[in-house]
């Protein structure tokens, strides 16, 4: 395979750093990054490019993230540790992350933002190399969202079963398999049938193979757990996982009257790793698409509203607890600026076959062939026969992207 | 020789005009009954080709079904022995020079070989094939008379002489057919074997006596199949990229009235998910497609096609992603799934137009799958208009 | 995050005096919300008419994105933002 080499600007330490930890897992194989001219952006079949300037050179569709002001606790280089995604969520973990062998429990009701933070889970795991499942009860999952977050949807694969119980034996076979790093299971509140009971004890035990055999593949697994589950399943998960963190949502950011952001509030319930009741905030902002986002990065137009009752309040009224509000701006729409930029990986080029050669192997014993002679008609002198297969050249389309 | 020279030599013979149509007829018959030992199977039917007689047979893994090669001879020539006017003479190399060379040689061998009544064999062992190419005589290197003539003017009359002469020497002297000497008296393959089929199909049978319906026996015979058919596809250095089952039902139990077509068939289609060779893969994903729809009748035939046949390639990695180098892995994974719980359960999303206005216009699914449904494709033969 | 779902459930809506949402029940459940932006969509009117109003509703539970069918006129949930 042939292909350029573009000149490359001087990283930053954050990305050399990042990009560091890839070679040392992947060695030849780990991302490298394309030049970029200063203060622009290059996509290359990424889809998170949404314009604005791009500091640190990257590319790819990780490539709108804005790089972190503050150092924050990095994973382990041996992949065991996964990043959240949201530096102040790594450092109340205790190893600075998420533990693969654990499995992770996410809790909290609707609009609490546990989807967002398993989905910049999902965009740091595919950085770091991962493939992940997704397992779509609730047939919830936004593409368009998910790759404005960091996720590359080719690496992602989408389980829509009928029921929980259909999605469990999905997941348990694909996890066999051992080609998933990463399985997020979006559990959804079933309605029973006529006739036939809720999930019951079965569905439980089905989650506690699950669980363990993820523990056995060394695949992390993460649960969404919506409200009103009911209890026999709750109490497989607790005793299935290893961290379980409940998102309560404590206010909304608001851009005049709209609403596009949320500040949620993330509690540690329970860790093998370490002790209960740690907690922090993460800053969430509402990807919508499109130019509006463009407004997002200005923070003199975001104000944060709690609701008190009915009365509301409207300013840029600072956080009581949690990391402080010394977010630089964002030009880019989609992420917290807690979540610092997973390491950027540089853009495949489109996989593509290479022009095949047909070599007859040269054997020294030979593919066998026989040949038989009818025997009634004089021997004929063979011919020379100079047959040669043509090449094919298969190229393998890239998904279309937004540019 | 002329008509008139024959019958001075021979003036009580009965001199036959020749029916070229009924050679031709004969030989196709020899062909088809060849293609039930193995796939590859090429001959000449064309009685004005010089090369009419001449049938070839591709071995590669067919020891496996018919044991080794001086039993598996014997049956073909056994089987052949109806329908040719003679015993014929069966040769077995590495190269298909060198076995016409030895089939042509086997009437001296006959009585001393494996073989037995009626029928002459001369195996060459792997590896040999220049020693026992090399007494012969160098015109059968070519058909072309000038390069004959050249190679006589040249002192060159044994292939050994030829095999002895540096390849530049020969290329200096003849060019381009200067290399196919050398090559070909050093006993290497020079013509690549294209069999009576069409090169982009490869195919076998075996019939299952008695019939069976449950899996595990059928996977023995699909197993025999796959390691056959692969076998050859990697002894010429091809991959498939699809693979189609056929399973023909005993009609005595299907319930269903013969009709002119023929018992039914139950037909599953399977496009892999890239060109491959690998028998095992192929075997496994047949297998799945078995379990999740089997036969509705004991099968007393079965029947595998490997189309789609293409230069095999090496698999390219990808210098930027990781995920890259477990591409293939997952992708014969997912196919698997998606047979056992459904193409609609299992896939990725792919955004199609991210700024458009209604949500459902902004992406699409991707199937992972690559069967072409769940069910068999075709069930044929029965009369009762099962084609979906 | 949102929940961008693919099956749009059917809500009921109570509406003001402006004739805006002002309560959504869904999930067996009243809330009440404030409509925070709302814009309208026609497409295909010359084959399969869609023809939407959103708006995009806040409560104290959820964030989230109704939308009226003008064509049947029936009133669904596309989105909630988690």
């Amino acid at each position: 395979m042939f292909y350029n080499r573009p000149t490359m600007p001087a990283p930053s330490p954050d990305v050399t750093a990042a990009l560091a930890t890839l070679r040392d897992r992947w060695g030849a194989a780990a991302p490298r990054r394309f030049g970029t001219d200063a203060g622009g952006t290059e996509s290359i079949g990424g889809t998170g490019s949404i314009g604005g300037t791009d500091a640190g050179g990257t590319v790819g569709a990780l490539a709108t993230v804005p790089l972190p002001d503050e150092p924050r606790p990095v994973p382990a280089a041996d992949g065991s540790v996964v990043s959240t995604g949201f530096a102040a969520l790594d450092a109340i973990l205790v190893p600075g992350g998420v533990p693969r062998h654990v499995g992770l429990s996410l809790r909290g009701d609707h609009s609490s933002g546990k989807t967002t933070v398993a989905l910049r889970l999902v965009a740091e795991a595919q950085a770091a190399g991962s493939i992940v499942a997704w397992l779509d009860l609730t047939r919830g999952l936004d593409p368009v969202e998910a790759v404005a977050r960091g996720i590359r949807l080719e690496w992602l694969i989408v389980l829509t079963p009928a029921s929980l119980d259909e999605g469990l034996a999905m997941a348990g076979s694909l996890l066999q398999g051992r080609t998933v790093d990463l399985l997020v299971a979006d559990l959804a509140i079933e309605r029973p049938a006529a006739g036939r009971p809720r999930s019951g004890g079965s569905t439980a035990d089905r989650i506690h193979r699950l669980a363990a055999l993820a523990r056995r593949a060394g695949v992390l697994l993460v649960v969404l757990q919506p409200p009103g589950l009911p209890a026999g399943l709750t109490g497989a998960l607790a005793e299935s996982t290893g961290l379980h963190l409940d998102l309560a949502r404590r206010s909304w950011i608001r851009l005049g009257r709209d609403v596009v952001g949320q500040r949620t509030e993330v509690a540690i319930a329970r860790d093998r790793s370490g002790p209960p009741g740690r907690r922090t905030e993460v800053r969430i902002l509402y990807a919508e698409g499109g130019e509006a986002d463009r407004r997002l990065g200005d923070e003199r137009l975001l104000g944060d509203e709690r609701l008190l009752g009915d009365e509301r309040l409207l300013g840029d009224e600072r956080l009581r607890q949690g990391t402080p509000l010394t977010d630089r701006p964002s030009h880019h729409f989609g992420n917290s600026t807690h979540a610092p930029a997973p390491p950027p990986l540089a853009a495949s080029p489109p996989p593509t076959r290479p022009v095949a050669l047909y070599l007859v192997p040269e054997r020294t014993a030979g593919p066998r062939r026989a040949a038989v002679d009818r025997g009634s008609r004089a021997r004929r002198e063979p011919g020379r026969t100079g047959a040669r297969d043509p090449a094919r050249d298969v190229a393998r389309e890239r998904p279309s992207a937004r540019p | 020789m002329s008509l008139g020279s024959a019958h001075r030599l021979a003036p009580e013979a009965a001199f036959l005009d020749p029916d070229l149509s009924a050679d031709a007829a004969t030989l196709e018959r020899a062909l088809d009954r060849l293609s039930t030992f193995s796939p590859g199977v090429a001959g000449e039917t064309d009685a004005n080709h010089p090369a009419i007689g001449r049938i070839e047979l591709q071995l590669d893994g067919l020891e496996r079904l018919w044991g080794p090669e001086p039993i598996l001879v014997r049956r073909v020539v056994e089987a052949l022995e109806p329908l040719l006017p003679g015993p014929p003479r069966a040769g077995i190399a590495g190269t298909r020079f060198a076995a016409l060379i030895a089939a042509g040689d086997a009437a001296a061998d006959a009585g001393a070989g494996a073989a037995d009544a009626g029928a002459a064999l001369r195996s060459v062992p792997p590896g040999t094939e220049a020693a026992f190419l090399a007494p012969f005589p160098a015109a059968l290197l070519s058909g072309d008379s000038d390069v004959r003539a050249r190679l006589a003017r040249l002192g060159l009359r044994r292939i050994g002489q030829v095999a002895e002469i540096p390849r530049s020497a020969l290329v200096a002297r003849f060019g381009s057919e200067g290399a196919l000497l050398h090559a070909r008296a050093r006993g290497e393959e020079t013509d690549p074997f294209r069999p009576r089929r069409a090169p982009e199909r490869l195919a076998f049978s075996l019939p299952i006596e008695p019939p069976v319906e449950d899996l595990e026996p059928l996977r023995f015979i699909l197993h025999r199949l796959v390691g056959v058919l692969a076998d050859q596809l990697a002894g010429r250095g091809m991959a498939a990229a699809d693979a189609h089952l056929r399973l023909t039902l005993d009609p005595t139990f299907t319930r269903r009235a013969m009709v002119p077509g023929g018992p039914p068939i139950v037909e599953y289609r399977q496009r892999l998910p890239e060109p491959t060779a690998e028998g095992a893969a192929i075997e496994r994903l047949l297998f799945a497609r078995l379990e999740r729809t089997p036969p509705s009748a004991p099968v007393d035939r079965m029947e595998l096609e490997l189309a789609g046949v293409v230069p095999a390639a090496g698999q390219q990695l990808s210098l930027f992603t990781p995920q890259a180098a477990r591409t293939s892995r997952l992708g014969w994974q997912l196919a698997r799934l998606a047979l056992a719980f459904g193409d609609d359960r299992i896939r990725r999303m792919e955004l199609v137009d991210p700024e458009a206005s209604l949500p459902e216009a902004r992406w699409r699914w991707v199937a992972v799958g690559v069967g072409d449904g769940v069910e068999p494709d075709r069930v044929v033969g029965d009369g009762t208009g099962l084609d979906r | 995050m949102t929940r961008l779902l693919r099956e749009h459930p059917p809500i009921q809506v109570e509406f003001g005096p402006d004739g805006l949402p002002i309560a959504i029940r869904w999930d067996g459940r009243w809330e009440r919300v404030e409509v925070c932006t709302r814009w309208r969509i026609d497409e295909s009117w010359w084959r399969d008419p869609i023809a939407r109003d959103y708006f995009k509703v806040v409560g104290s539970r959820w964030l989230a994105l109704v939308y009226l069918d003008r064509v049947d006129g029936t009133w669904h949930l596309e989105r909630l933002y988690d």
